[in-house]
């Protein structure tokens, strides 16, 4: 049939999912402000408190004290600040909220369902890694200027920015990855089954939940528990997360390709 | 105008031929393209493109490949003998139909016709 | 040629059949009405047409193949949905610069000219956009996108006037110079019915009609008499629908040959041409009763079917 031959090439056009998947992660940077801006300036604000916190501690010591240990000590207790933590909250809303808002849009817009989520991959990728370089940054200016001259701590507590740069940038790169996963999954559980979905998701967890401790507390297991933690440490556990943050990005997958967008 | 419940592509005919019957697209003048009837009528190109076809057909507009549609030579005289024939059937009949109703015989319409004849 | 081919496509939701056991086919660059009641199954229809629904049974063909994660399909359509959700964060020029990333044919100069004609606030939250200027976007995407499968659900809702009339002008210039496959899905038929080619009439899922919509143009007529009259006339004749009035009636019959003409008006009764949008609700009505009284829908010129509402 020469009309199929001679429309072959205008509709016939293959275009590979890389391409389509990079112009996704273009769509979700659209407006930089949401995914950027803003959690920086939080965490700029987040940080002047805090400084003025440490700014309070520090000029209410008296100097006899501050000096005789020689130099600057850190003010303690500030080493278990969470300061941070609120940034990887932030960053698991963005999540729930890329997938469910800009999954239908993206739809409406022609794009596949795998190439959104690589797409939306990529995004989690591109973000975590600007975070997690941003935070070490700051770790290490932290502890070059010995709490910001205050003894503060804000970037390097017990949980993150300590140790050698590989394990600092990996352990908060794979944190975000961890918080990012987790979202997009618990969004395409509502994106396929809604409400109802919702429900089974949280009561499931609730009763795992319940049902581990349960079953820990009758074994007796708390402790060993404990020493699993302890022997693991920080990174070790970060390192553990990686396996529920594959499960969460395979499943999350395999639940988005039979989704449907909100009407 | 287009009216509803006729083919529209019989309407557009009909208006081109009415156009060459009133002398306002005279014979080997160029006739509005399809998309310019289109947009002016706000119908579907292709369906007025049917209704210059229907007129392409029968002889009435000839083509000139890359330029247009023009007015057939003689097209004008042969669109009245057609629609004189037509002119019986379609207002005559109606008109006798209409006047039986209400009464009113033969010998009162021509007198009717004569009155109106100012 | 025809780009889309479904064969006897089901989709269910629950107990509910919103599209049931349809085949169709629809023809390459040709404007389609896609008409029906709310709920009728419509979007459901262009849902399952464009990927972003699944359907229960049947087969589903655009431009040659399946169209669900199908990029190669994917990339030719473009599906103006008026429930379309946007990003939270997106202001309406967001749209813009995001929309030739993914249609191919866009045309930004057509989008800045669209975007002036129906005076579109780009810098506005979509959020924040007025029922009419939500349309506006949507259908200055769907003409400047240019995508060889353009669906246009309800495109209008909350336009005046003015502005739809700048639709329908934009959308057959447009479609003039650059011929594309339009599905044009409303319950607004009379304003739209001269721009169709084709037309698809739903009703409960099912396809009522499918037809050119120049033979649906002359395919009824209304006699309207006596009672008495009416009845001889349509005796042994399609009856499309019927409504009485005292001693009066009307019925609406599928086509009439010029004899049938010529003896209706011998029978005094006056004959009044159909337009689509009456058709359209007499068809529908007939579907309704035949299913209420047999649970099958009546298809168009083989029901007998006569509603009648006495006033």
């Amino acid at each position: 049939m020469t009309t199929l031959a001679a429309d072959q090439p205008a509709t016939a056009r293959v275009a590979s999912s890389a391409p389509r998947a990079i112009n996704v992660l273009r769509l979700h940077l659209t407006n930089k402000w949401t995914t950027l801006g803003t959690p920086l300036l939080i965490l700029t604000f987040i940080f002047a408190v805090n400084y003025v916190i440490w700014l309070l501690i520090y000029t209410s010591t008296p100097e006899a004290a501050r000096t005789a240990a020689g130099g600057n000590q850190y003010v303690e207790g500030t080493q278990y600040s969470g300061s941070t933590f609120y940034i990887f909250i932030y960053m698991l809303v963005i999540a729930i909220q890329v997938v469910l808002r800009t999954f239908p849009f993206a739809l409406g817009f022609s794009i596949t369902r795998r190439d959104f989520y690589l797409g939306t991959a990529l995004l989690f990728g591109v973000l975590a890694a600007i975070y997690s370089v941003i935070l070490t940054i700051m770790s290490y200016i932290e502890e070059a200027t010995t709490g910001w001259g205050l003894g503060g701590h804000m970037f390097s507590t017990v949980w993150f920015g300590t140790g050698s740069l590989g394990q600092r940038l990996s352990s908060e790169f794979f944190a975000f990855l961890f918080f990012f996963f987790v979202g997009a999954a618990i969004s395409t559980v509502y994106l396929r089954w809604r409400a109802t979905g919702m429900i089974v998701l949280w009561g499931s967890i609730v009763l795992i939940g319940v049902a581990a401790a349960a079953l820990i507390t009758f074994a007796n297991g708390w402790p060993a528990v404990g020493t699993w933690f302890l022997n693991a440490g920080v990174y070790g556990v970060v390192l553990w997360s990686l396996v529920i943050t594959v499960i969460s990005a395979f499943f999350g997958f395999r639940i988005l390709r039979r989704a449907t967008p909100v009407n | 105008m287009i009216e509803d419940g006729r083919p529209i592509f019989v309407q557009i005919a009909e208006q081109i031929e009415n156009d060459i019957i009133d002398g306002s697209l005279p014979e080997e003048g160029q006739v509005p393209s399809t998309n310019e009837f289109a947009a002016f009528h706000r119908i579907n190109p292709a369906t007025a493109g049917r209704g210059v076809n229907v007129l392409v057909e029968n002889g009435t507009l000839y083509k000139k490949r890359g330029i247009g549609m023009f007015v057939s030579p003689g097209a004008r005289e042969r669109l009245l003998a057609a629609r004189r024939d037509m002119f019986e059937k379609q207002y005559l009949r109606p008109l006798i139909a209409e006047a039986a109703k209400l009464g009113i015989t033969r010998d009162q319409i021509a007198k009717l016709l004569q009155k109106d004849e100012v | 040629m025809s780009v889309v081919e479904i064969a006897n496509l089901t989709k269910r939701y629950g107990s509910v059949l919103a599209v049931n056991d349809v085949t169709l086919s629809l023809e390459q660059d040709i404007i389609h009405g896609l008409l029906g009641r709310n709920g009728a199954g419509k979007t459901t229809l262009m849902q399952l047409l464009t990927g972003q629904d699944f359907a229960s049974s049947g087969s589903i063909s655009v431009f040659g193949a399946p169209p669900v994660e199908n990029a190669r399909v994917l990339q030719n359509i473009c599906f103006i949905k008026e429930s379309q959700k946007y990003p939270e964060d997106f202001r309406a020029k967001h749209v813009f610069t995001n929309a030739p990333l993914f249609f191919e044919n866009w045309d930004s100069a057509f989008a800045e000219q669209l975007v002036a004609e129906f005076r579109l606030p780009l810098n506005r939250r979509i959020k924040k956009l007025s029922r009419g200027q939500l349309s506006s976007l949507g259908v200055i995407v769907g003409l400047a996108s240019r995508a060889p499968l353009t669906f246009f659900d309800e495109p209008y809702l909350g336009l005046d006037a003015v502005a739809r009339q700048l639709f329908y002008d934009r959308l057959l210039e447009d479609f003039a110079e650059h011929p594309r496959t339009v599905i044009l899905s409303t319950h607004l038929i009379d304003e739209v019915q001269n721009l169709l080619q084709h037309v698809i009439v739903i009703d409960e899922g099912r396809i009522l009609v499918d037809s050119d919509a120049e033979e649906l143009r002359g395919s009824a007529t209304t006699v309207a008499g006596t009672a008495r009259a009416v009845d001889a006339f349509t005796l042994g004749r399609t009856v499309l629908s019927r409504q009485g009035l005292g001693a009066l009636a009307q019925a609406t019959l599928s086509r009439l040959s010029d004899e049938d003409r010529a003896a209706a008006a011998a029978a005094g009764l006056d004959i009044t041409p159909v337009s689509l949008q009456q058709l359209v609700v007499s068809l529908s009505e007939t579907a309704q009763a035949a299913s209420a009284h047999s649970g099958t829908s009546a298809q168009l010129g083989t029901s007998t079917t006569s509603t009648q509402r006495e006033k």
